[in-house]
């Protein structure tokens, strides 16, 4: 609970650093207040406990996903130093949206009433709009935010409706009342409303997945972003909302979960199908990386759907392994494009000669996320796809690995780009902050890749 | 008061408006009716919830609409506010002319 | 209890501290080799195994004979049935291999420095000899047969980039890729093997393999198959019939190599597991039996064709293989502990013999051939010394190290099996014959080469002689480790060893010792067939000063033994070309016709699927918005319908 509090709390200590004219010193200082909540969150593993009259309910689950959703922010906060370092007038605004970013995943993380749910992927989303088209003179950035909140507003709808019929049904927004009547009743008497609410709160949240057919804002808006806000929004979105789905069926709706399957089924082969088709062909890195979300949605949701074979600590490694390579991906990613004053894929060619670091760094995200051991991407899947041949689901996985073997080959096409590929004379530097993020993101990935323990056995 | 038409009626009205409100989006271009049309189909749940709440004698689904009325100008202010900087930029409101990003 | 933890943490630093070393040299010069001048390389990759050995020998001091210490690093592979640790065990038997890898590696390293000094890619050279011994220690510090194999696939890959060092010369390629191939098939013996383990006994740690494993009768199917199959590793990495002609061509590699990894080290390590294992082997009689047809087989048929090699490296190769058969033997004879000693005793006479010859190769500027060599005795007087000692070792000269432990193991062969008795010595009697052959025509009569080469020798410098006559010195008394039981005192090394062999003595067959008279008569005899092997070789030789005939006027007999009885031909007609063939056809029906076809077509429908969904997004947010809402309709409408 202190954890939100503090969040919070940095978020409007930023925007009173506008007054006080803090604004050199703001980066150091929020990132150390991160640090400070990401300790706070650690004291918070053994307490647990409820808040606000059972709004939110702080657990296993909720401190494991919101460290690794803080130390995901504080490693973007890293960089914005660097981002930012043009707009220095804006810091303080575009940090404190960011905290405020973080609020709205951690309320996701740890809710146990529907109107926690909804506000907290609104302060998310709202955040998150703002940021997306924050380069105002960009026609490209305006499109983005512009997209983004009108198909959120409009996900947010039917988001909304559903928790208005599930209230209609049960009476109650609170998770564990709702899935008492799930348990009082047989899958005949359940009211057909509370099915039409469940579906239309999957939809929803399904959006905010980007799983496919629901994934079309991902691309557009990733790439019209700020390079850095698509690092946070790929990362930090995947996770806050996947870690809400998953909270949403593990708690709510798992009496209910055999209705969703076969639609939740549908929808991860269409997102593994998708993101990994259309990935081929693009040009531009940011908008691959979009369509590897969406793959990776697809994956994950296997986690959704193998809930009864107690998924969380699988779909949690997993999500740890996704946000360090996508990092450490982006981390590299920036400071090539801001060098070759390109984003798309050929400002990659020749980066081997270049700086071969840079290069190596990124290699070695691309094979995490491609799934290549010893990488962290590599148990990621292999629990995941574990899991769900546990549970059941053959057919399903054997499509998931197929898809991740097509998947190898347009994270390898960046590879070979950077080493095989010629390239102009302009050089590539990048600050010690993009190299110490990408340095840690790498490590992260390869120390979980061979210590899965570290995280395996914790929720 | 509200009791007096039956509850299948309030579900049957707020479905129906929040499908004029889907409806609108898919089908206007102008991007400020679209904004419109969003609040309609969150207007049509706030209606939904507050019969709910009545017909139950529990007060939170009204409280449930605080918070979508809070939200839904929080999103409102952001929407517009986007919408001027697009404005500025491309001199239309219509929707069409955002489609650079593609592929 | 206690007690036994803090004396097991003790061990723990100095555990992980000898295998660290060597692996830091190799990082160093792997990673930082460019920066680094060659001739501080060398002296870094030697520092890195010294250290190594004052930790060893650190170790061995406190080490009792009788402690079994495990080292557990970390969990490796855990699964809900079958926990597998990355850990390091410490007992008598891994401190044997650790002395004689960490001490004579060090020697070796220091020869290296001189030995390699004008190669331009002495760095390289040293980072892989590092990752050698590393990988090396991993293989005979693991606490289970993964470990094992880890160190085991290490050394091949090591042993594979140093026959190849010189990677310019094809022929030199080809005996690395042979040496892998080679040891590709006895290590899927290997492996088949561990499956086995594991499938049946649901753990890989030596000790738990044991002792469930004395549960079952002896010679029962299971222990059978297993040992069956680890000794199939065995053969291909300790070079046995049928699978040792990688060996002499593994001389392509630089000398040091050969002396380091071809004769003291790596080539013993499939002695080293069927002693590690020796419950498993105790309990197979049959397969103990086929180990000692094979070794007594490949002790004497590599010894026959050792008589008429004329490459100086190529006589010892053979020779290794050759007492790599013969240590076989004394493991089929149940001798556990014998064949150790020879290892170890082998280890420094033949180590010994390979720095000489390289030190005589050094010193004519890369001769190998006997037939240009001669009369270098006064040329360089160090080298010729020590290689004559410890070809004196090597031939069962008596009281030297040679003698005693070669003795040991035919006195056990006396006592079970007169006929391996009377082959193997016949072998010894080969080898001291051409042991002696070598040492005259490289170092007797007249230099047979040409003017210009003969101006240039010299004797070699410190680095190189040092370990020579460390070595030497070694040779000569190495054998005192293991005095018979004649000389009334107690067996050292057999003693040392007992903890890790006795287990398996209550399965093998008791035989009555040998009584110390007999015992007397057979070293008596062997010491004289020596002897008078080395004087048939000094006439032959040095008095009628004979030379080996030219390879074309070789008739009948002779013929065949210089041709290596056409192995290496018979190889290439019955498998190499019918696989070729074989893979001819494949390479056309399968791989072009079938896969080819198949996986273009594949990446074919996934590009154009690509392409198609790239046509989705528009960029209109209308369209986007109407997908959704069209695909959730969709959505719901199959849900109601299932």
């Amino acid at each position: 609970m202190n954890t939100l509090i503090y969040t919070s709390c940095l978020g409007l200590f930023c925007l009173l650093a506008e007054i006080l004219n803090l604004r050199k010193l703001l980066v150091p200082l929020v990132v150390l207040g991160i640090t400070v909540i990401f300790g706070v969150n650690y004291m918070e593993w053994n307490q647990g406990g409820s808040f606000y009259n059972d709004m939110l309910r702080i657990d296993h689950f909720s401190v494991a996903f919101s460290a690794l959703v803080l130390l995901v922010g504080m490693l973007i906060l890293v960089l914005t130093a660097d981002y930012y370092k043009n707009e220095i007038h804006h810091i303080s605004d575009y940090l404190a949206i960011l905290i405020f970013t973080l609020c709205g995943a951690l309320i996701m993380l740890s809710f146990s009433n529907m109107a926690m749910l909804f506000l907290g992927i609104e302060i998310l989303s709202i955040s998150l709009y703002i940021m997306a088209g924050s380069k105002r003179f960009e026609t490209k950035s305006n499109e983005a935010g512009f997209k983004y909140f009108l198909m959120g507003a409009f996900a947010s709808g039917f988001l909304l409706f559903g928790i208005a019929l599930i209230y209609g049904v049960t009476n109650s927004f609170h998770l564990e009342k709702i899935g008492m009547y799930i348990m009082n009743h047989d899958a005949t008497t359940i009211s057909p409303l509370f099915y039409i609410g469940m579906m239309l709160m999957l939809v929803a949240m399904l959006f905010k997945v980007a799983a496919a057919p629901f994934h079309f804002w991902s691309p557009d808006v990733y790439e019209g972003s700020p390079a850095l806000i698509t690092a946070f929004m790929s990362t930090l979105v995947k996770i806050a909302a996947f870690g809400a789905l998953y909270r949403l069926f593990a708690t709510c709706f798992v009496g209910t979960l055999s209705y969703a399957t076969q639609t939740l089924s549908i929808v991860s082969v269409a997102s593994l199908a998708i993101g990994n088709f259309t990935a081929l062909h693009q040009t531009n890195f940011k908008r691959l990386m979009a369509y590897s979300g969406i793959s990776h949605a697809g994956y994950l949701l296997l986690a959704i759907i193998a809930l009864y074979a107690n998924t969380a600590s699988a779909l949690f490694y997993y999500s740890a392994g996704y946000a360090f390579a996508t990092i450490g991906a982006f981390a590299v990613a920036i400071p090539v494009f801001h060098s070759m004053q390109n984003e798309g894929m050929d400002a990659f060619n020749g980066l081997g000669k270049k700086n071969p670091l840079l290069a190596a760094l990124l290699t070695m995200s691309m094979l995490s996320l491609a799934g290549i051991p010893p990488f962290a991407g590599f148990l990621g899947k292999y629990y995941i796809f574990s899991k769900a041949i546990a549970a059941g689901h053959v057919a399903l996985t054997l499509i998931a690995v197929i898809a991740s073997m097509i998947g190898a080959y347009y994270y390898l096409k960046v590879v070979l780009a950077m080493y095989t590929k010629d390239s102009n004379d302009k050089t590539i530097e990048a600050s010690p902050l993009y190299i110490m993020v990408a340095v840690f993101c790498v490590a992260m990935s390869l120390v979980l890749g061979l210590f899965p323990n570290m995280l395996m056995g914790l929720i | 008061m509200i009791e007096t038409i039956p509850q299948h009626g309030y579900l049957l009205l707020s479905t129906f408006l929040f499908c004029i409100g889907v409806i609108g989006v898919l089908f206007r271009r102008n991007a400020i009716i679209i904004l419109m049309c969003v609040e309609l189909m969150l207007n049509a749940v706030n209606l939904l919830l507050v019969s709910f709440s009545a017909y139950s004698q529990n007060s939170d689904g009204q409280v449930f609409v605080f918070f979508i009325m809070v939200v839904a100008a929080a999103e409102v202010a952001v929407g517009l506010a986007l919408l001027v900087s697009i404005y500025r930029n491309v001199m239309s409101t219509d929707i069409n002319v955002l489609s650079k990003l593609k592929g | 209890m206690t007690e036994q933890l803090m004396q097991d943490a003790t061990f723990v630093l100095p555990g992980i501290l000898i295998p660290l070393f060597p692996l830091i040299g190799f990082v160093i010069n792997g990673v930082f080799g460019k920066y680094i001048p060659k001739s501080v390389s060398g002296w870094i990759a030697t520092l890195a195994i010294f250290a190594s050995f004052v930790v060893a020998v650190s170790v061995f001091s406190k080490l009792n004979a009788t402690d079994s210490i495990t080292i557990e690093l970390f969990d490796w592979i855990a699964f809900s049935n079958m926990q597998i640790g990355f850990s390091f065990l410490l007992d008598s038997l891994t401190m044997v291999m650790l002395l004689v890898i960490t001490g004579i590696g060090f020697l070796i390293h220091l020869y290296s420095i001189g030995y390699m000094h004008d190669d331009e890619a002495s760095t390289r050279f040293f980072t892989y000899l590092n990752l050698f011994i590393f990988f090396m220690l991993l293989l005979v510090m693991g606490s289970n047969y993964l470990v094992m194999f880890i160190g085991w696939e290490g050394v091949g890959l090591c042993s594979y980039l140093l026959i190849g060092f010189w990677f310019k010369n094809d022929a030199y390629n080809n005996a690395a890729k042979k040496a892998f191939v080679m040891n590709r098939i006895g290590d899927l013996g290997f492996l088949l093997g561990m499956f086995f383990i594991l499938f049946n006994f649901g753990t890989l740690e030596y000790d738990a393999v044991a002792q469930q494993a004395s549960a079952f009768a002896p010679n029962s199917m299971l222990i059978v198959s297993i040992t069956l199959l680890l000794f199939v590793g065995a053969m291909g990495k300790s070079a046995q019939l049928p699978l040792y002609t990688w060996l002499p061509d593994a001389m392509a590699g630089p000398t040091p190599v050969s002396a380091l990894i071809h004769a003291a080290t790596m080539v013993t390590a499939g002695i080293y597991m069927v002693v590690r294992s020796n419950v498993l082997f105790a309990l197979a009689p049959h397969t103990l039996d086929v180990i000692l047809w094979v070794g007594v087989a490949t002790s004497v048929f590599a010894a026959v064709i050792g008589l008429m090699q004329n490459d100086i490296k190529k006589v010892l190769a053979y020779s290794t293989v050759s007492q790599l058969g013969l240590m076989f033997a004394a493991l089929g004879l149940g001798a556990f502990a014998s064949g150790m000693f020879h290892v170890v005793t082998h280890a420094f006479f033949k180590a010994c013999l390979f720095l000489g010859s390289g030190s005589v190769i050094h010193a004519l500027h890369g001769e190998q051939d006997i037939r240009k060599m001669g009369g270098l005795k006064k040329l360089i007087p160090i080298t010729y010394i020590t290689f004559i000692i410890a070809s004196f070792a090597i031939s069962g000269f008596p009281l030297l190290s040679g003698f005693f432990s070669k003795d040991e193991i035919l006195a056990h062969a006396f006592e079970q099996n007169k006929l391996v008795w009377t082959i193997l010595s016949i072998s010894s009697m080969i080898t001291a014959f051409y042991m002696f052959r070598l040492v005259y025509l490289t170092f007797y009569g007249n230099f047979r080469g040409t003017d210009e080469t003969k101006k240039h020798i010299h004797e070699s410098p410190l680095t190189i002689t040092i370990p020579l006559i460390i070595l030497c010195i070694l040779s000569v008394f190495g054998g005192l480790l293991g005095l018979p039981s004649v000389f009334h005192v107690s067996h050292l090394f057999a003693d040392y060893l007992a903890a890790v062999t006795d287990p398996s003595k209550a399965f093998l067959h008791a035989h009555e010792k040998v009584s110390h008279m007999t015992e007397i008569v057979l070293m008596s005899f062997a010491g004289l067939a020596a002897i008078v092997s080395i004087y048939y070789a000094y006439t032959k030789y040095v008095k009628k000063g004979e030379q080996p005939a030219d390879e074309a006027s070789l008739t009948g007999l002779q013929k065949w033994i210089s041709n290596k009885f056409y192995v290496d031909e018979l190889y290439d007609k019955i498998i190499v070309k019918p696989m070729l063939i074989l893979s001819d056809l494949f390479l056309v029906l399968v791989d072009k016709l079938i896969i080819d076809l198949s996986v273009n077509a594949v990446a074919w429908f996934v590009g154009l699927t690509g392409r198609a969904t790239r046509l989705l997004q528009t960029g209109n947010t209308g369209f986007y918005i109407f997908a959704m809402v069209l695909s959730m309709v969709v959505l719901f409408v199959i849900r109601l319908l299932a």
